[in-house]
């Protein structure tokens, strides 16, 4: 699967409905203001540059660190020498967010390899489990 | 703000650049994030803009305002150059004259 190989210029945007949504949230504190259809389009076009901006900067990094792929160090460091270093503490909540995320998802799959267990065998057993929590309800005392 | 971008989406932007390599993971996430802060700076500043110029609506030249007097925006300069200026007391009409269409 080439990425490189979807459709043309298009794909390089953003979404059109995506960006006016986050600017209609932006400026919930201020109804009444719009943003002209224009000058939402060439907003997208200064988040583009933005991204290639990040991009091109957190790569150079990587290469000088002779790294193949681009980490989240390296865009953390992209972004102090580009002078946006006030977004380094949000991103880094974000990839500890995500960090934690891909950490839980991964437990459970292998809690599950690891009873040794075929999913059947698995449902079988939570059923017994709750049908002798039931009796043990029920026969307790009022 | 709850509405998020297509991080695929950003991955492509990403290695459109054909010197950009392979990319973790959470790199298009995290790139998302500060994508995400970039535009609520620029949007609010654009918008103080057409306020200053008692206009509800915020047009190319309130934004270009934003990134001029900004200098963490002055790698926008260039994308913001073909827009017109309008002098800082006139008010906001349709049909500034543009030629994007």
């Amino acid at each position: 699967m080439s990425d490189r190989e979807f459709g043309g210029n298009d794909d390089l945007s953003l979404p059109k409905a995506t960006v006016g949504k986050i600017i209609s949230e932006i400026l919930q504190s201020d109804p009444g203001v719009t943003f002209a259809k224009d000058t939402r389009d060439l907003l997208i076009e200064c988040c583009v540059e933005f991204i290639t901006l990040i991009s091109s900067e957190a790569n150079e990094i990587a290469e000088k660190e002779a790294k193949k792929t681009i980490a989240c160090e390296h865009v953390k460091a992209a972004l102090e020498e580009l002078d946006f270093g006030n977004y380094v503490p949000a991103i880094l909540e974000v990839a500890a967010d995500y960090k934690k995320q891909q950490a839980s998802r991964e437990k459970k799959q292998t809690k599950i390899e690891q009873s040794g267990m075929t999913e059947e065998e698995l449902i079988r057993q939570q059923q017994e489990l709750f049908r002798s929590a039931t009796d043990k309800f029920n026969a307790a005392p009022q | 703000i709850s509405t998020k971008f297509p991080v695929a989406r950003i991955k492509r932007i990403m290695q459109a650049d054909d010197d950009v390599g392979k990319v973790a993971q959470v790199t298009p996430v995290v790139v998302s994030k500060a994508l995400e802060l970039f535009m609520i700076s620029l949007v609010t500043k654009a918008a103080a803009e057409a306020k200053a110029r008692n206009s509800k609506r915020v047009a190319t030249t309130h934004l270009k305002q934003a990134v001029t007097k900004d200098e963490q925006f002055d790698f926008l300069s260039e994308i913001v150059g073909k827009i017109a200026d309008a002098p800082a007391a006139q008010k906001e009409e349709d049909g500034e004259g543009r030629k994007r269409k």
